[in-house]
């Protein structure tokens, strides 16, 4: 609303002012908009810690790049809301402005997201059993079922495969003891939960080194 | 086969419960009830259903293991009955309940992924038996089972009975164990009374011929 009033009054002042104000005012109306918001607070909010493109370098820190335009919407609602709960992205959610969630969301989905190196070939070979069947002992679905072949996910579910083992193996343990409860109707909850230490780990080792390379 | 088409499009446009008998064993009523009369939509059902692909696999046709079993081609209302029954615990499925509460699926869309699944084409690869009881078993099927589950596997959409054709061994096998030794408890009580006496010999081998038989095609 309030830009929409800067921006008719910007044009009014146009009018008598001089070409090179029109210019200057031009470029940055022309762009549009909302692109522009979401690239400079991707830069000067977000990439301090998921790096400018979205590919983190921290590995505590879960590259964005590639995620689901929906899942990141819902994520930054739900920190937002206090449904995820993130001492480090609480405050720095709490000052972004819900509306731009959406734009946000569809710069960093449109990144490529990049598969990690393979740190411990043995470890990753289990966790790529359990990531195709997983354990029919337990009742642990396979992750492909939902996160696609890959790791690629779509819609809801967010894409897995290159995602740093470190932050996806501390998600895991989240989910498997409540403190991360955004998941929708307690699928990874209940899934988590039905997890060895070892096949979180390895599961972990395994889906970092999928997607893009 | 234009003709025929015409027909089965007309078949599957009703609601389950138009197909469905009333079962002397079991109460149609609540969200049983409401799922049955409910027209499924195949659309919605495929989307309800990926949560489910985790296990029973993308095509539906679950683990030859045994360990989960084919859902493609079953009719909807064994779908429908199953489903709720589970998730109101009276057929005890711990790996399976707490993905389909109510929190995840309405009544509606119960019936959704039962048509979904329902005109799923049957895999053909099921996991077999070993073969060596086949002959037993069919002496037993035909003489116990088939006047049920009819004389090729295939079921009754109507009366809520299980096409058991070309589902995986193992599972079979389990199932059968659990309703003669009365874990299943939503079973019909006419089963249980007629495999109530069955050795675990003569069960390995009506599931062993139950799994040799082929899909019907439908």
């Amino acid at each position: 609303m309030t830009s929409q009033i800067y921006r008719y009054a910007s044009k009014l002042a146009l009018v008598p002012r001089g070409l090179s104000v029109m210019l200057a005012f031009g470029l940055v109306w022309a762009a549009p908009a909302q692109a522009q918001d979401a690239k400079t607070i991707a830069s000067t909010v977000c990439s301090a810690c998921h790096g400018e493109d979205g590919n983190s370098l921290v590995p505590m820190f879960p590259k964005i790049a590639g995620l689901q335009e929906e899942y990141i919407v819902k994520q930054l609602r739900d920190f937002k809301s206090g449904r995820r709960k993130g001492d480090i992205m609480a405050p720095v959610v709490a000052a972004l402005k819900a509306e731009d969630f959406l734009p946000l969301a569809s710069y960093f989905s449109s990144q490529k997201m990049k598969a990690g190196e393979v740190d411990d070939k043995k470890l990753a070979d289990l966790g790529k059993l359990v990531f195709f069947d997983g354990n029919e002992d337990s009742g642990l679905p396979a992750c492909v079922g939902c996160h696609q072949a890959q790791g690629a996910g779509h819609t809801i579910y967010p894409r897995i495969g290159g995602q740093h083992g470190t932050y996806v193996s501390q998600q895991l343990k989240n989910f498997a003891a409540g403190d991360r409860s955004n998941d929708v109707s307690r699928f990874m909850r209940v899934a988590a939960k039905r997890m060895t230490e070892e096949e979180i780990n390895a599961v972990s080792a395994y889906v970092a080194t999928l997607g893009a390379k | 086969m234009k003709k025929l088409l015409a027909v089965l499009a007309v078949v599957s446009m009703l609601p389950v419960a138009t197909m469905a008998q009333t079962p002397s064993w079991f109460e149609i009523k609540g969200e049983l009830k409401t799922a049955l009369e409910s027209k499924g939509d195949v659309k919605r059902g495929e989307v309800s259903f990926e949560q489910c692909v985790g296990c029973h696999r993308a095509d539906a046709s679950g683990r030859v293991s045994g360990a989960y079993p084919r859902l493609s081609g079953q009719h909807d209302t064994v779908l429908v009955k199953q489903i709720v029954d589970i998730r109101s615990g009276r057929r005890n499925n711990p790996k399976m309940e707490p993905f389909i509460g109510d929190h995840v699926l309405d009544a509606y869309q119960i019936a959704d992924v039962a048509a979904y699944l329902s005109g799923l084409p049957i895999a053909l690869a099921n996991g077999k038996g070993p073969g060596t009881l086949v002959a037993k078993g069919k002496e037993l099927f035909d003489k116990d089972c088939a006047v049920c589950h009819g004389p090729k596997g295939q079921g009754d959409v109507a009366k809520f009975y299980p096409m058991v054709s070309a589902q995986h061994y193992k599972y079979l096998l389990r199932e059968v164990n659990f309703i003669r030794d009365g874990d299943r408890r939503n079973s019909n009580p006419d089963m249980v009374k007629v495999i109530k006496p069955y050795t675990n010999g003569e069960l390995e081998a009506v599931a062993d011929y139950m799994a040799s038989l082929a899909a019907p095609s439908k």
